[in-house]
């Protein structure tokens, strides 16, 4: 599977991307297969964030091209729009809609944007939230959630529009370890149906044994990708090899 | 057990070291304070007052006032009440239009200022920037003064910019609107049997919708629901003149009881009340380990509250009139309901009037057959309702602003568009913010009328002064508009808390 | 964390250039990126261009009369204060701007400014006259006026375009200079204008004496550290106000004969009143309270039987200081400062009670406020007298006490549930009713204690937001450090407090500038009134109401702006309102 070039459904060429006079991407290339399953990690402010936020273009990119799915990502408003509802993202800090229930937080977006009728959408509501575990919490407003049900919750949302690709900015870093493992389980079974998943995350147990690629960001640049067994086992770049003595020390 | 050191048997301090007593000692010294300066006051005043032959009765409520209002209800009060009343009412008339208005120009200003729109965000900004800078007195005078110099004379031909459904001249800006009519009341009690019926039909939609998990449409049926109350009321609205049995029969029977019946059941209310209120305060002290150690203000709350009720029973009982002008106004008011409600009254509940002048004298003047609102209404009301408008602008666009930029990137990463996200997401969350100091916008708003006096409107402030030049009563007129005012404010805080709780995030 | 040990392949590389891009491209990017847009921005304009071509036609109407204001100048100041005597008037105005330029050279004015921004601004004004003036066309505009706008506005858009092709790179110029050509283009102005004779040069004169102030300041404080700069100037605007108001512009005589019986007295107090501070900060708790207890009980006394209104002042603020001295004057040190303040707090107060109260010398006696004069007096005075009161209402709100602690929620209720205008009549009408027959007070005093007493109520909503800010582990912290309540409500809660609601405080400084145009409704001369009745009511400028109002307006709006853009940076500056 390297670099995905069997059937690739992202594609990123020489991204570059500028926060005023800061260059946070220096120009990436990648591209990501269908089914494959890639783990960004990399030190703090070194653009993993933005990166991934550009591939559904909650970021936009100044330089270089993305086509996700086969479409570019141009400013032009149906292509953001249809990218949008090929991709799922979870986020750090879940952002689930707080004024709703968790019915409402996964059927809101399925019954608006891919117009399925209310039914339709609980019915699919309810098999999600039986697959994350937490079918009893439907009623229930997301403030009256743990960390863990919030972000399977948000899991659940994101999977409901059906999406090609799922997008994981450090989805279990605002989580305490027991959450951590509810959340990786679910993430962990949905690479097993495969969904294609660029996931930011930390947890190298995660990435060992679920991920197909594992990917080493910093300063902007991708510095060293490969299978998890050859990335742990032998990293080749000097910066890898710091990187893993300082994450996994302890 | 045995050796523990023995201790001395602890002392109370003196008196003048006891914290307790320093506590209450200067409480009770200032309260002291505070009841005798307001007693040598009032004492002081009621002398003066005496030496000019003025008096602190309530005469002026009843006795002819000798004064002219500019419109309204009664524009030759025949007693203080009336003219108080016609005051109160105009302001009302301002001040519940003007909230509407201020609030749909506010919310649009306010997401305007958000545009992406470069032209409307910066027109937005100019509206806020510059009306909420400029005292709104000047702003009410100089309504006052554009409408009274600037606009068209009146002429006997004057048709207004639209023929028959807008008229603008110097004596005024009439529209054409729908008149109740004397059966109004009587469609308007099918409106609000409508009204229950499509809040029922809303609530079994939705319980449906939940049980079976189908969209439905709880808000269409409720609102048919309350057209089809709305249709049947315009033809059938005679059958409504039931009601005026009903009122006659409760007014006959509120007649009927003697006044000593209500203030026994009144002052038991009271001292139930009180009460209660201790019996729920020491609950909330009781933990299962058993009631908490209270405190000297603790005493003091339940003593405040027993001597409340017990008060209010006290005075219940010992001032039968009180009592007695309750009952009285509540059977004015059924009997005035009773008239509104005839088998025999037909014809529309509403009939559109359109503007027109007439000439009565030597002068045109506009008939009553549009709505009109004169230069003063006209000056006070876009005063009052602009300048709200230019703050409660700030609250939206604070309000959108504080939904955390999270909420609208998950939307976006879920597909929603702008319109939607702002529909769904962002607007439920940021009312919640928006709402405690948009209900502070309604009563500045409400006080802000209160500067018709400048331009003549006849609302309770510019009613309160002429009154008070003809009679001296400045104490009582005074005393009027506190308990006027303070109504008002308690009102508008009571319903914007009630909507600020149920709108309250579940947190856990 | 760095990786500069590791040379990863791509470095940094500046941004892509923006190319300026074409008016044709950022209209469609702001104006016309959507249909709804679009169409939004096609009705906004016409609606615009109505409203414009509906306000030329009102401006240049031959019915206005905007000449009439220029020789009413005087009038909108200061009312009817007596022209005989506006030396006072002139020097009040100068004291200020004094003290305006000291303070430039200590704050500091705002750093610096972008020079695009600058050149961009006189763009934007060039191209609004150069509008306005080719819209003008259609309006019964005069061929001067018209001829102005289009050719200045040509020319400032102009030279704004020309200084955007020079100007390429982001440089800085000082506010300071910017304001300085401001003000002097203003000084040209009042050269150019058919102001009252006899007014450009004072008016002149202010702005040298700001610019020879802002020196003076500068060369002062190259002696003195910048904190005791900072220290004494804002003395000096504290006393400026009392100064201005109560002796330069009463201009009051004193009359032996009225003050002689109490003189002594009053100044055996003022000499007393070290002793007692010194007895009470080395006395035990309860000797302390003894001597507070005494003092308390004359005090009373005093109001009882009338003594002069100054002993009985004098003899209150004495309790007063007596009180707060185990809070203020523990150390030797503190104890130094506080002499020092008695003094100086006794001296105010017998001058005022010498001068202030006295008659006055001016051509009118008593009524000798109006204009905008009244307005500032009514705004600053009721905000400064507002402060204590208000502070002392919150700290009553949140007390422990029950019974402080209703009687302050009643009165901060009442007051916040009715207009003010209710209130001012209440002053009005209400106070004399507790006067003696035939003694009354001047209606300004009068109003400026009934908005004093209005704004309070709101201010101590505000400084309540700020006391509840204020953490528990704080008072924790104090009691633990053995503090008594005062002072750790006067050392650690209140100036945490009050530092977070400063801006919520400028606010309502705002909100009560513009509400003293209320007095206008009770008759007293404010610049409000001068502009609605006094003005357009004159024979030779009668019925020039709307253009009056349109200035008041003005007038009122540039100095809420500017205060209101000012606290905004003080806001910033402080970091509060950010979480
Ligand atoms: N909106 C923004 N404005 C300015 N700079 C930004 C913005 N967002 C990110 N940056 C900067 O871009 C760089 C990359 O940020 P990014 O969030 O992608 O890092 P990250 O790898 O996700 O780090 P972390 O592990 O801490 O989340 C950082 O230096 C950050 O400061
Ligand atoms: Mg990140």
């Amino acid at each position: 599977m390297e670099n995905g070039a069997a059937n690739p459904i992202i594609v990123c060429e020489n991204v570059k991307k500028w926060f005023g006079d800061f260059q946070a991407l220096r120009g990436v290339t990648t591209s990501v297969a269908e089914g494959e399953v890639v783990v960004v990690i990399g030190p703090s402010g070194s653009g993993k964030s933005t990166f991934i936020r550009c591939i559904n273009r909650l970021e936009q990119h100044q330089e270089g091209r993305i086509v996700v799915a086969g479409i570019e990502l141009t400013s032009d408003v149906r292509n953001i729009e249809r990218i949008r509802s090929e991709v799922g993202m979870v986020f750090q800090q879940f952002n689930l809609f707080p004024h709703l229930t968790v019915m409402q937080n996964i059927t809101l977006a399925q019954v608006w944007v891919r117009k399925r009728s209310r039914s339709d959408a609980e019915e699919r509501a309810m098999a999600l939230l039986e697959r994350v575990g937490i079918p009893e919490q439907a009623a229930k407003y997301p403030g009256q959630l743990s960390g863990g049900q919030q972000q399977r919750v948000a899991i659940a949302r994101s999977l409901a529009m059906d999406p090609k690709i799922m997008l994981f900015d450090e989805p279990t870093s605002a989580l305490d370890p027991e959450m951590i493992k509810e959340v990786l389980e679910v993430m962990q079974e949905l690479a097993g149906t495969g969904m294609t998943i660029v996931a930011v995350t930390h947890e190298m147990g995660f990435a060992r044994e679920v991920a197909n690629r594992v990917v080493l960001f910093d300063e902007g640049q991708i510095v060293e990708e490969g299978p998890p067994a050859e990335f742990f086992a032998n990293p080749r770049h000097p910066r890898t090899k710091m990187f893993l003595s300082q994450i996994l020390s302890h | 057990m045995a050796n523990r050191p023995s201790l001395a048997a602890p002392t109370r301090p003196p008196l003048w070291r006891n914290a307790t007593f320093l506590k209450w000692a200067a409480q009770i010294g200032v309260l002291f304070g505070v009841l005798a300066l307001g007693s040598v006051l009032i004492g002081e005043a009621t002398a003066n007052m005496r030496a000019q032959g003025l008096s602190l009765d309530w005469d002026l409520l009843t006795d002819p006032p000798g004064i002219q209002l500019g419109e309204g209800i009664f524009i030759k009060p025949s007693t203080g009440l009336e003219a108080f009343y016609t005051g109160a009412v105009n302001m009302l008339r301002v001040a519940l239009s003007g909230i509407v208005a201020a609030t749909v120009v506010g919310a649009i200003v306010g997401i305007a200022r958000l545009s992406s729109n470069w032209l409307a965000s910066r027109l937005a900004t100019v509206f806020v920037e510059s009306l909420r800078n400029i005292p709104v007195l000047v702003q009410v005078v100089f309504w006052f003064f554009l409408a009274s110099t600037l606009f068209p004379i009146l002429e006997a031909d004057s048709s207004g910019p639209i023929p028959g459904v807008l008229l603008v001249s110097r004596k005024g800006v009439s529209f054409a609107w729908p008149f109740p009519q004397e059966t109004f009341w009587q469609w308007g009690a099918f409106l609000v049997v409508g009204l229950l019926t499509a809040r029922w039909a809303y609530r079994t939609r939705m319980r449906r919708a939940e049980a079976l998990g189908e969209d439905t449409r709880p808000g269409t049926w409720a609102l048919l629901a309350f057209l089809a109350w709305a249709v049947l009321g315009w033809f059938a609205h005679p059958l409504a003149g039931a009601l005026g049995w009903l009122f006659m029969l409760l007014a006959a029977s509120v007649g009927a009881v003697p006044v000593s019946v209500y203030q026994v059941v009144l002052a038991l209310v009271s001292l139930y009340l009180g009460w209660r209120w201790i019996h729920r305060f020491l609950e909330s002290r009781r933990s299962p380990a058993g009631l908490a150690k209270l405190t000297d203000d603790d005493y003091f709350r339940m003593i405040l509250a027993g001597a409340l009720g017990a008060g209010g029973a006290a005075v219940l009982m010992l001032l039968p009139a009180a009592t007695e002008v309750g009952t009285n106004v509540l059977q004015y008011l059924l009997e005035f309901c009773d008239q509104k409600f005839d088998f025999l009254r037909s014809g529309a509940p509403l009939a559109m009037g359109s503007p027109s002048v007439e000439v009565p004298g030597r002068f045109p003047q506009i008939a009553g057959t549009g709505l009109t609102m004169t230069p003063s209404f006209f000056g006070i009301w876009m005063g009052v309702t602009l300048y709200t408008a230019s703050f409660i602008a700030e609250i939206v666009r604070g309000g959108i602003l504080s939904v955390p930029k999270g909420q609208s990137e998950a939307g976006y990463a879920l597909g929603l568009r702008r319109g939607q996200l702002l529909r769904m997401v962002i607007l439920p969350q940021a009312f919640r913010v928006i709402l405690p100091p948009l209900g502070n916008q309604y009563l500045n708003l409400s006080k802000n009328t209160s500067l018709g006096i400048a331009v003549a409107f006849p609302e309770m402030v510019q009613v309160g002064q002429t009154m008070f030049n003809q009679t001296g009563d400045t104490i009582q007129v005074i005393l009027i508009w506190m308990a006027f005012y303070l109504s008002i404010s308690l009102l508008i805080s009571v319903l914007i808390n009630y909507y600020n709780r149920r709108a309250q995030l579940v947190e856990r | 964390m760095s990786a500069e040990s590791f040379d990863l392949p791509l470095q940094p590389e500046p941004p892509p250039k923006v190319h300026r891009i074409g008016w044709l491209d950022w209209a469609r990017k702001n104006l016309f990126n959507s249909v709804f847009n679009g169409t939004l921005t096609m009705v906004l304009t016409a609606g615009l261009l109505l409203l414009i071509l509906a306000l030329l036609r009102f401006v240049f109407s031959p019915d206005r009369r905007w000449e009439v204001m220029p020789p009413n100048a005087a009038n909108y100041v200061v009312e009817a204060y007596p022209r005989e005597d506006l030396a006072n008037m002139w020097l009040s105005l100068w004291i200020i701007a004094a003290l305006a330029g000291v303070s430039t050279a200590s704050w500091g004015m705002g750093g610096q400014v972008s020079v695009i921004k600058v050149v961009a601004a006189v763009r934007a004004i060039g191209a609004t006259a150069l509008v306005v003036g080719v819209l003008s066309l259609w309006s019964p505009a005069g061929g001067a006026t018209q001829t102005v706008l289009v050719w200045g506005g040509a020319a400032l858009f102009g030279v704004g375009v020309g200084a955007t092709r020079l100007v390429q790179e982001e440089r800085g110029v000082s506010v300071a200079r910017v304001l300085a050509i401001v003000g002097a283009l203003l000084v040209g102005l009042v050269w150019y204008m058919p102001l009252e004779s006899g007014t450009t040069w004072p008016l002149t004169i202010t702005a040298l004496v700001v610019v020879a102030f802002h020196w003076v300041g500068k060369l002062v404080g190259q002696w003195l550290s910048a904190r005791l700069m900072k220290r004494v100037i804002t003395v000096l605007w504290v006393l400026s106000f009392p100064v201005i108001y109560l002796h330069i512009q009463r201009n009051p005589s004193l009359v032996w004969g009225e003050v002689t019986s109490w003189l002594p007295w009053a100044g055996l107090l003022i000499a007393a009143g070290p002793a007692v501070i010194w007895v009470v900060s080395r006395a035990g708790r309860e000797q302390a309270a003894g001597v507070n207890f005494l003092l308390g009980g004359v005090s009373i006394y005093s109001w009882v039987i009338q003594w002069p209104m100054a002993i009985r002042v004098l003899f209150l603020l004495l309790t007063l200081f007596s009180l707060a001295t185990p809070t203020f004057a523990a150390s030797p040190r503190a104890r130094r400062a506080f002499y020092w303040t008695w003094l100086a707090g006794g001296l105010c107060t017998l001058y005022f009670f010498l001068m202030g109260i006295g008659s006055t010398d001016l051509a009118t006696r008593g009524h000798f406020l109006g204009g905008i004069n009244l307005t500032i007096l009514l705004a600053v005075g009721g905000t400064a007298l507002s402060f204590p009161l208000g502070v002392m209402l919150a700290l009553g709100r949140t007390s422990s006490m029950p019974i402080f602690r209703i009687l302050s929620i009643v009165y901060i209720e009442v007051v916040r549930g009715v207009p003010l205008i209710t209130v001012l009549f209440f002053g009005d009408k209400v106070i004399p009713r507790f006067l003696p027959p035939g003694l009354d007070f001047a209606g300004e005093a009068k109003a400026l204690l009934a908005i004093t007493a209005f704004s309070a109520a709101y201010l101590a909503e505000n400084v309540r937001g700020g006391l509840q800010a204020v953490s528990k582990g704080q008072t924790e912290a104090s009691r633990a450090l053995g503090m008594t309540t005062a002072q750790m409500t006067m050392l650690i809660t209140l100036p945490q407090a009050l530092r977070v609601v400063i801006p919520a405080l400028v606010g309502q400084a705002i909100a009560l500038f513009k509400d003293t145009s209320l007095v206008a409704i009770i008759g007293l001369a404010d610049f409000l009134r001068v502009a609605r009745d006094i003005v357009p009511n004159q024979p030779d400028s009668l019925g020039s109401i709307l253009e009056n109002l349109l200035l008041a307006a003005l007038v009122y709006w540039i100095f809420a702006f500017s205060f209101s853009r000012a606290s905004l940076r003080l806001e910033r500056r402080l970091g509060v309102g950010t979480r």
